[in-house]
Protein backbone atom coordinates (compact mmCIF):
# COMPACT_ATOMS: atom_id res chain seq x y z
CA UNK A 1 0.00 0.00 0.00
CA UNK A 2 1.17 3.41 -1.12
CA UNK A 3 0.97 6.12 1.69
CA UNK A 4 1.34 9.41 1.80
CA UNK A 5 4.74 10.53 3.73
CA UNK A 6 6.28 7.15 2.67
CA UNK A 7 9.88 7.57 2.03
CA UNK A 8 11.36 5.90 -1.13
CA UNK A 9 14.62 3.52 -0.65
CA UNK A 10 17.63 6.41 -0.89
CA UNK A 11 20.12 5.16 -3.88
CA UNK A 12 23.47 6.18 -4.33
CA UNK A 13 25.21 6.24 -7.64
CA UNK A 14 29.25 6.84 -7.85
CA UNK A 15 29.95 8.99 -10.40
CA UNK A 16 33.14 8.61 -12.46
CA UNK A 17 34.54 9.73 -15.78
CA UNK A 18 33.33 6.91 -17.38
CA UNK A 19 29.52 6.93 -16.67
CA UNK A 20 29.06 10.39 -17.07
CA UNK A 21 30.94 10.00 -20.97
CA UNK A 22 28.54 6.74 -21.56
CA UNK A 23 25.56 9.18 -20.50
CA UNK A 24 26.63 11.63 -22.70
CA UNK A 25 26.77 9.75 -25.37
CA UNK A 26 23.82 7.11 -24.93
CA UNK A 27 21.80 10.25 -25.04
CA UNK A 28 23.36 11.65 -28.26
CA UNK A 29 24.74 14.39 -26.81
CA UNK A 30 28.37 15.31 -27.85
CA UNK A 31 28.80 18.40 -25.61
CA UNK A 32 32.88 18.28 -25.28
CA UNK A 33 32.11 19.78 -22.08
CA UNK A 34 30.20 16.52 -21.42
CA UNK A 35 33.23 14.13 -22.35
CA UNK A 36 36.59 16.36 -22.77
CA UNK A 37 38.06 17.34 -19.58
CA UNK A 38 40.94 19.81 -21.45
CA UNK A 39 38.01 21.98 -23.20
CA UNK A 40 36.05 21.44 -19.50
CA UNK A 41 38.94 23.20 -17.75
CA UNK A 42 39.47 25.73 -20.79
CA UNK A 43 35.55 26.40 -20.84
CA UNK A 44 35.53 27.46 -16.54
CA UNK A 45 34.99 23.99 -15.29
CA UNK A 46 36.91 21.81 -12.81
CA UNK A 47 36.28 18.88 -14.77
CA UNK A 48 33.56 16.82 -17.46
CA UNK A 49 30.05 17.27 -15.77
CA UNK A 50 26.86 15.24 -16.44
CA UNK A 51 24.68 16.47 -19.00
CA UNK A 52 20.95 17.30 -18.18
CA UNK A 53 19.42 14.02 -20.32
CA UNK A 54 21.45 12.21 -17.93
CA UNK A 55 20.27 13.47 -15.41
CA UNK A 56 16.50 12.64 -15.97
CA UNK A 57 17.81 9.37 -16.94
CA UNK A 58 18.83 8.86 -13.51
CA UNK A 59 15.78 10.48 -11.76
CA UNK A 60 13.94 7.72 -13.97
CA UNK A 61 15.75 5.04 -12.98
CA UNK A 62 15.77 6.06 -9.15
CA UNK A 63 11.44 6.49 -9.53
CA UNK A 64 10.71 3.13 -11.69
CA UNK A 65 13.49 0.77 -9.70
CA UNK A 66 11.25 1.63 -6.47
CA UNK A 67 7.73 1.87 -8.55
CA UNK A 68 8.40 -1.10 -10.69
CA UNK A 69 8.16 -2.62 -14.61
CA UNK A 70 4.42 -1.89 -14.32
CA UNK A 71 4.83 1.85 -13.40
CA UNK A 72 4.74 4.25 -16.09
CA UNK A 73 6.10 7.84 -15.35
CA UNK A 74 3.83 10.35 -16.41
CA UNK A 75 6.00 13.54 -15.50
CA UNK A 76 9.21 14.28 -14.30
CA UNK A 77 10.12 17.86 -13.09
CA UNK A 78 13.43 19.17 -11.79
CA UNK A 79 15.20 21.91 -11.26
CA UNK A 80 18.69 22.32 -11.65
CA UNK A 81 21.43 22.88 -8.97
CA UNK A 82 24.71 22.20 -8.93
CA UNK A 83 27.22 20.04 -11.54
CA UNK A 84 28.00 16.44 -10.92
CA UNK A 85 31.68 15.59 -11.69
CA UNK A 86 33.67 12.79 -11.43
CA UNK A 87 34.55 11.39 -8.15
CA UNK A 88 31.24 12.62 -6.53
CA UNK A 89 28.39 10.07 -5.42
CA UNK A 90 24.56 11.16 -6.87
CA UNK A 91 22.50 10.30 -3.73
CA UNK A 92 18.61 9.67 -4.35
CA UNK A 93 16.06 10.43 -1.58
CA UNK A 94 12.35 10.41 -2.58
CA UNK A 95 9.28 10.87 -0.51
CA UNK A 96 5.18 10.59 -1.25
CA UNK A 97 3.85 13.62 -1.37
CA UNK A 98 0.00 12.95 -2.80
CA UNK A 99 -1.81 9.25 -3.88
CA UNK A 100 -4.77 9.27 -6.16
CA UNK A 101 -7.20 6.45 -6.24
CA UNK A 102 -7.98 6.04 -10.16
CA UNK A 103 -10.19 2.81 -11.25
CA UNK A 104 -7.40 0.60 -12.05
CA UNK A 105 -4.41 2.69 -11.25
CA UNK A 106 -3.06 5.00 -8.71
CA UNK A 107 -1.30 7.79 -9.58
CA UNK A 108 1.32 9.13 -6.98
CA UNK A 109 3.24 12.21 -6.75
CA UNK A 110 6.56 11.96 -5.57
CA UNK A 111 9.10 15.04 -4.57
CA UNK A 112 12.54 14.04 -4.75
CA UNK A 113 16.40 15.27 -4.49
CA UNK A 114 19.26 13.98 -6.26
CA UNK A 115 22.68 15.81 -4.27
CA UNK A 116 26.14 15.28 -4.00
CA UNK A 117 28.98 16.14 -1.91
CA UNK A 118 28.45 19.52 -3.44
CA UNK A 119 24.95 20.26 -2.72
CA UNK A 120 21.51 19.77 -4.30
CA UNK A 121 21.75 18.74 -8.09
CA UNK A 122 18.29 18.14 -8.57
CA UNK A 123 15.33 18.70 -6.91
CA UNK A 124 12.16 17.88 -8.04
CA UNK A 125 8.54 16.12 -8.60
CA UNK A 126 7.44 13.13 -10.40
CA UNK A 127 4.28 11.85 -11.00
CA UNK A 128 3.63 7.86 -11.74
CA UNK A 129 0.68 5.41 -12.50
CA UNK A 130 0.66 2.33 -10.64
CA UNK A 131 -1.78 -0.62 -11.62
CA UNK A 132 -3.82 -1.20 -8.66
CA UNK A 133 -3.55 -4.73 -7.90
CA UNK A 134 0.67 -4.21 -8.47
CA UNK B 1 14.22 46.79 -10.81
CA UNK B 2 17.12 47.40 -13.79
CA UNK B 3 16.01 49.04 -16.95
CA UNK B 4 15.95 46.97 -20.10
CA UNK B 5 19.09 46.01 -22.33
CA UNK B 6 17.15 44.80 -24.94
CA UNK B 7 14.44 46.59 -25.65
CA UNK B 8 11.02 44.51 -24.54
CA UNK B 9 9.56 44.46 -28.07
CA UNK B 10 12.16 42.60 -29.95
CA UNK B 11 11.51 39.64 -26.50
CA UNK B 12 8.05 39.78 -27.06
CA UNK B 13 8.40 39.27 -30.61
CA UNK B 14 10.29 36.18 -29.74
CA UNK B 15 6.76 34.40 -27.61
CA UNK B 16 6.13 31.93 -30.33
CA UNK B 17 8.83 31.56 -32.64
CA UNK B 18 10.76 28.26 -33.14
CA UNK B 19 13.28 27.38 -30.57
CA UNK B 20 15.77 25.20 -33.13
CA UNK B 21 14.58 24.62 -36.98
CA UNK B 22 11.54 26.04 -38.50
CA UNK B 23 10.18 22.97 -39.56
CA UNK B 24 10.79 21.32 -36.61
CA UNK B 25 13.24 18.04 -36.14
CA UNK B 26 12.51 13.91 -37.31
CA UNK B 27 14.12 11.63 -35.54
CA UNK B 28 17.28 10.01 -37.69
CA UNK B 29 16.27 6.46 -36.91
CA UNK B 30 12.75 4.69 -35.50
CA UNK B 31 12.84 3.90 -32.21
CA UNK B 32 15.40 1.06 -31.59
CA UNK B 33 17.05 -1.33 -29.54
CA UNK B 34 20.50 -0.71 -29.96
CA UNK B 35 19.97 2.76 -28.97
CA UNK B 36 17.94 1.77 -25.97
CA UNK B 37 20.39 -0.85 -24.73
CA UNK B 38 22.99 1.91 -24.94
CA UNK B 39 21.01 3.84 -22.71
CA UNK B 40 20.69 1.13 -20.15
CA UNK B 41 23.68 0.05 -20.24
CA UNK B 42 24.62 3.89 -19.68
CA UNK B 43 22.29 4.75 -16.75
CA UNK B 44 22.65 1.02 -15.48
CA UNK B 45 18.40 0.68 -15.65
CA UNK B 46 17.81 -2.48 -15.76
CA UNK B 47 13.47 -2.08 -15.82
CA UNK B 48 12.80 -5.23 -18.20
CA UNK B 49 10.49 -3.58 -19.82
CA UNK B 50 13.32 -1.97 -21.91
CA UNK B 51 15.20 -4.99 -23.44
CA UNK B 52 13.51 -7.73 -22.55
CA UNK B 53 10.29 -8.75 -24.63
CA UNK B 54 8.78 -11.91 -22.44
CA UNK B 55 8.95 -9.07 -19.21
CA UNK B 56 7.63 -6.54 -21.25
CA UNK B 57 4.68 -8.87 -22.89
CA UNK B 58 3.53 -9.85 -18.96
CA UNK B 59 3.45 -6.22 -18.07
CA UNK B 60 1.18 -3.29 -18.58
CA UNK B 61 3.17 -2.08 -21.45
CA UNK B 62 2.42 -5.43 -23.41
CA UNK B 63 5.61 -4.79 -25.57
CA UNK B 64 9.04 -3.38 -25.31
CA UNK B 65 9.03 0.22 -24.56
CA UNK B 66 11.27 2.93 -24.84
CA UNK B 67 12.62 4.37 -21.15
CA UNK B 68 10.73 7.41 -21.25
CA UNK B 69 13.48 10.24 -20.81
CA UNK B 70 14.74 9.30 -23.83
CA UNK B 71 12.45 11.25 -25.88
CA UNK B 72 14.84 14.06 -26.11
CA UNK B 73 17.69 11.22 -27.53
CA UNK B 74 15.47 10.24 -30.33
CA UNK B 75 15.59 13.62 -32.15
CA UNK B 76 18.88 14.95 -31.01
CA UNK B 77 20.65 15.98 -34.59
CA UNK B 78 23.24 14.09 -35.82
CA UNK B 79 26.63 15.69 -34.93
CA UNK B 80 29.10 16.94 -37.31
CA UNK B 81 32.58 16.59 -35.20
CA UNK B 82 34.47 18.71 -37.65
CA UNK B 83 34.52 21.85 -35.87
CA UNK B 84 32.06 21.03 -33.11
CA UNK B 85 34.94 22.31 -30.62
CA UNK B 86 34.69 26.04 -32.36
CA UNK B 87 31.02 25.79 -32.52
CA UNK B 88 30.60 25.20 -28.19
CA UNK B 89 29.28 21.36 -29.07
CA UNK B 90 25.98 22.40 -31.08
CA UNK B 91 25.86 19.99 -33.32
CA UNK B 92 25.58 21.66 -36.71
CA UNK B 93 26.55 24.96 -38.08
CA UNK B 94 23.69 26.99 -37.64
CA UNK B 95 23.21 30.71 -36.79
CA UNK B 96 19.52 31.55 -36.23
CA UNK B 97 19.33 30.39 -32.86
CA UNK B 98 16.65 32.96 -30.96
CA UNK B 99 19.15 32.79 -28.47
CA UNK B 100 21.79 34.94 -30.41
CA UNK B 101 19.76 37.99 -29.44
CA UNK B 102 21.30 37.53 -25.62
CA UNK B 103 24.50 36.55 -26.78
CA UNK B 104 24.48 39.58 -29.22
CA UNK B 105 23.81 41.81 -26.12
CA UNK B 106 27.03 40.85 -24.13
CA UNK B 107 24.37 37.95 -21.85
CA UNK B 108 26.90 34.95 -23.69
CA UNK B 109 26.61 32.85 -20.36
CA UNK B 110 24.10 30.23 -20.57
CA UNK B 111 22.68 27.94 -17.84
CA UNK B 112 19.95 25.57 -17.52
CA UNK B 113 17.15 26.12 -14.61
CA UNK B 114 14.28 23.68 -14.81
CA UNK B 115 13.40 20.67 -17.11
CA UNK B 116 9.60 19.30 -16.91
CA UNK B 117 8.55 16.60 -18.73
CA UNK B 118 5.42 15.37 -19.22
CA UNK B 119 4.41 11.56 -21.17
CA UNK B 120 1.49 10.71 -22.43
CA UNK B 121 2.39 7.09 -23.01
CA UNK B 122 5.69 5.14 -23.83
CA UNK B 123 7.12 4.91 -26.91
CA UNK B 124 7.39 1.49 -28.85
CA UNK B 125 9.94 -0.09 -31.42
CA UNK B 126 9.58 1.00 -34.90
CA UNK B 127 7.82 4.43 -34.27
CA UNK B 128 9.56 7.51 -35.60
CA UNK B 129 9.26 11.22 -33.19
CA UNK B 130 9.39 14.03 -34.46
CA UNK B 131 9.78 17.66 -32.15
CA UNK B 132 8.87 20.63 -32.45
CA UNK B 133 9.99 23.82 -29.95
CA UNK B 134 8.76 27.57 -29.07
CA UNK B 135 9.48 30.22 -27.04
CA UNK B 136 6.59 30.47 -24.35
CA UNK B 137 8.15 33.36 -22.45
CA UNK B 138 10.94 35.75 -21.32
CA UNK B 139 11.35 37.06 -17.64
CA UNK B 140 12.07 40.66 -17.07
CA UNK B 141 16.01 41.11 -16.70
CA UNK B 142 16.88 40.03 -13.19
CA UNK B 143 19.91 40.31 -11.23
CA UNK B 144 20.77 36.82 -10.37
CA UNK B 145 23.73 35.51 -8.53
CA UNK B 146 25.48 35.10 -11.22
CA UNK B 147 24.99 38.00 -13.44
CA UNK B 148 22.21 40.28 -15.23
CA UNK B 149 20.35 38.18 -17.08
CA UNK B 150 17.24 36.75 -18.81
CA UNK B 151 15.37 33.92 -18.23
CA UNK B 152 13.90 31.90 -21.27
CA UNK B 153 11.43 29.02 -21.70
CA UNK B 154 10.32 27.02 -23.95
CA UNK B 155 8.11 24.28 -24.60
CA UNK B 156 9.04 21.29 -27.18
CA UNK B 157 5.99 18.88 -28.12
CA UNK B 158 7.11 15.51 -29.14
CA UNK B 159 4.61 13.34 -31.66
CA UNK B 160 4.34 10.19 -33.35
CA UNK B 161 1.99 11.45 -36.61
CA UNK B 162 -0.01 13.64 -35.50
CA UNK B 163 0.09 12.59 -31.76
CA UNK B 164 1.05 13.89 -29.03
CA UNK B 165 3.28 11.97 -27.62
CA UNK B 166 5.35 14.29 -24.55
CA UNK B 167 6.47 17.65 -23.90
CA UNK B 168 9.03 19.26 -22.65
CA UNK B 169 8.80 22.55 -20.79
CA UNK B 170 12.82 24.21 -20.48
CA UNK B 171 14.00 26.90 -19.00
CA UNK B 172 17.11 28.60 -19.20
CA UNK B 173 19.26 31.82 -17.52
CA UNK B 174 21.14 33.61 -20.20
CA UNK B 175 23.38 35.85 -18.00
CA UNK B 176 26.00 38.33 -18.68
CA UNK B 177 29.17 36.61 -16.49
CA UNK B 178 30.21 39.27 -13.67
CA UNK B 179 34.16 40.36 -13.58
CA UNK B 180 35.20 38.28 -10.59
CA UNK B 181 35.52 40.70 -7.64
Amino acid sequence: MTTVGDRLPSAAYVMDTTRIVAGALASRDFMPVHHDKAYAIDHGSPDVFMNIMSTNGYCSRYLTDWAGPDAMLRSLSIRLGVPVYPGTTLRFEGEITAVDQQPGEQVVEVSFTASTEHGDHATGSASLSILADS
Amino acid sequence: MTEETIPRASLDAMIGRPMGPAEGSTAPDPVNLPMIRHWVAAFDDHNPVYLDEQAAAESRHGSVVAPPAMLQTWVMATPSLEGIRDRGGAPRASDDSPLKIFDDAGFGGSLAVNSELTFERYLRLGETLTSSSEVESISEQKQTRLGLGYFITWVSTYRVGDEVVGRQRFRMLKFRPEAAP
